[in-house]
């Protein structure tokens, strides 16, 4: 049908300050001269969160993709909004558990694949697949 | 257009998110206490489960099914809810958007035309269960009570309706008014429609033919009219903004087990008017009148107990305050007045009124102005609300009791605290 998408969701991310907000000059003199070059502080939301109302936060409580970098302990965000992808970190609904996996998607063959050797992957091919959310970022205490 | 747009099983939608195991199984969520239940999913009120009822009657037949049960998990709503608000908000713009309780909010849909309405309405269906996982439902029609008359009908045939109904022909509205009973009007209280019923006014539509006049005389005068007309699809209740003041701000709790001590009863009182001191400043408000009500336990023939009669007191404060100690004070000496020693109590509560905007205290030539106070008051409120709890209290709450809710099955507070996150495997 045409005209289909007339409605977009606007603005999708967490910034929600105003220009009044940022600090301007103060007696110092530097306020003044810096002035016209002030902005806000660098804000991690803003980058970590592109749309609010879709993301959420989760723990990692096993191993299973400890080869790709995620580690037992670890928040990983995740982002409901975002289509499931070939190749996309995800958290995916097996036996109603919650899981995450790496997405395979080739030659008609769907698969959640592990990154440890103790742990198998699982072939979900022609299976419903329930994906719960898309992994944005994963955040590891350094 | 009008829209609602209404959370189906809000509660136990909002359990199912994290424990997807539950998807297509009996969940109910039970009130403050666990006492009554209040939210059922699809699959509770088919085994028959009743709304509304005590938690103790419907226990076997939620053993017996082995339904999920849930206490109350108003941090985890809370959340959910503000996510669903926001994709609306997002789509038709936050000045359309009405939010109407937790979980139902009306949209002013003016700007589509009436063809738009069923992709608009489709898209709001999934992108919000797609976001958030909560299902809504959606009901449109020309003023907002024909909207929530829609709303019901595509709820209770979720199946035909995938939880959308437009009532954009007069055909279909005529249709459906003659099938709406005038109790299931929005709006239409049980004891107007017992007098409608017995007058012979069965339906919605016997209702919309009568005369406004008619309407003026017997149905509450100006609000009767106002209900034929949106009956009529004329739009008669406007659209409200979101944030409404409170004239009141109650606080008020059944005990966890029952209360004999004079001590114990003013250590709960005095945290019920700290959490209601709370909720003023929350508003910017400044309360003129403080009361106290203590509610007992009687007896009656054997094991049945009812509440008792409820005893209450008020205070006028000299000015207007939001300050937790000038509110403590009163109402701690308030439940002191009103208890009766040897009475054993189930619930207290603190009512705070005469609620005035904060910044237009009228000042007391005779009492000290508030500043310091109202610091050390934001002080508190900045550690308790980033510290999530009442780490920062008064010694007259107590320190050791915990006087809040009792609550069994409080599941994590998924989306509001680090330690409580969701884990994954």
């Amino acid at each position: 049908m045409e005209g289909d998408n007339f409605f977009y969701a606007s603005y999708k991310g967490s910034k929600d300050f105003t220009q009044q907000q940022v600090h301007t000059a103060n007696a110092t003199g530097f306020g003044a001269a810096a002035d016209d070059y002030a902005e806000r502080g660098i804000d991690l939301n803003e980058h970590l969160v592109k749309n609010k109302p879709a993301t959420f936060f989760l723990r990692v409580n096993s191993d299973a993709m400890v080869g790709a970098g995620v580690h037992v302990g670890d928040v990983v965000i995740v982002d409901r909004s975002l289509e499931p992808k070939n190749g996309r970190l995800v958290i995916a609904v097996v036996d109603g558990e919650l899981l995450i996996r790496k997405l395979e998607i080739n030659n008609n063959q769907t698969r959640l694949t592990t990154a440890n050797k103790r742990l198998a992957s699982l072939d979900v091919t022609g299976m419903q697949l329930h994906i719960w959310g898309v992994v944005t970022y994963v955040i590891h205490k350094a | 257009m009008k829209a609602i747009v209404d959370c189906n099983s809000f509660y136990c939608s909002c359990e199912k998110v994290f424990q997807p195991s539950l998807h297509n199984q009996p969940v109910v969520v039970l009130s403050n206490n666990d006492g009554c239940i209040i939210s059922r999913s699809d699959e509770a009120k088919q085994l028959g489960v009743g709304m509304a009822g005590p938690y103790f009657l419907a226990r076997p037949l939620i053993e017996k099914h082995n339904v999920a049960v849930f206490s109350s998990n108003y941090n985890l709503y809370g959340d959910m809810s503000w996510r669903v608000m926001d994709v609306l908000k997002q789509t038709v713009g936050a000045e359309n958007v009405e939010v109407y309780s937790v979980d139902e909010a009306f949209l002013h849909l003016e700007q589509y035309t009436t063809g738009q309405l069923q992709t608009l309405s489709e898209y709001l269906r999934d992108t919000v269960e797609q976001w958030t996982s909560i299902r809504v439902s959606i009901g449109v029609g020309p003023t907002k009570t024909l909207a929530k008359i829609a709303n019901r009908m595509a709820k209770q045939d979720k199946q035909r309706s995938q939880c959308i109904l437009l009532f954009d022909t007069d055909e279909k509205i005529r249709e459906a008014l003659k099938i709406t009973r005038v109790r299931e009007i929005w709006g239409v209280g049980s004891r107007y429609a017992d007098k409608l019923e017995q007058r012979g006014i069965r339906t919605a539509w016997d209702l919309q033919n009568l005369s406004e006049e008619w309407a003026r005389k017997n149905l509450g005068g100006v609000v009767g009219v106002r209900l034929i007309k949106e009956l009529r699809g004329e739009p008669a209740i406007e659209m409200k903004d979101a944030l409404e003041t409170k004239k009141m701000i109650a606080t008020t709790r059944m005990f966890g087990c029952t209360v004999t001590e004079l001590k114990d009863l003013k250590e709960a009182v005095a945290t019920y008017a700290a959490r209601a001191a709370e909720k003023l400043r929350r508003q910017n408000g400044a309360a003129a009148m403080i009361s106290t009500f203590l509610v007992s336990q009687e007896k009656i023939d054997g094991p049945r107990f009812r509440h008792g009669p409820t005893t209450s007191a008020c205070t006028t404060l000299l000015q207007p305050t939001a300050l937790t100690n000038e509110l403590i004070k009163p109402a701690v000496r308030m439940a002191e007045q009103l208890f009766v020693p040897g009475k054993k109590y189930k619930k207290a509560g603190v009512i705070l009124s005469g609620i005035v905007p904060d910044s237009s205290i009228q000042s007391n030539l005779f009492e000290p102005t508030q500043s310091i106070g109202r610091f050390l008051m934001e002080q508190i409120d900045n550690i308790n609300f980033s510290m999530r709890g009442d780490v920062v209290k008064f010694a007259a709450s107590g320190t050791k009791r915990d006087w809040k809710m009792r609550q069994a099955f409080h599941s994590p507070r998924y989306t509001t605290r680090w330690d409580e996150l969701c884990k994954v495997r």
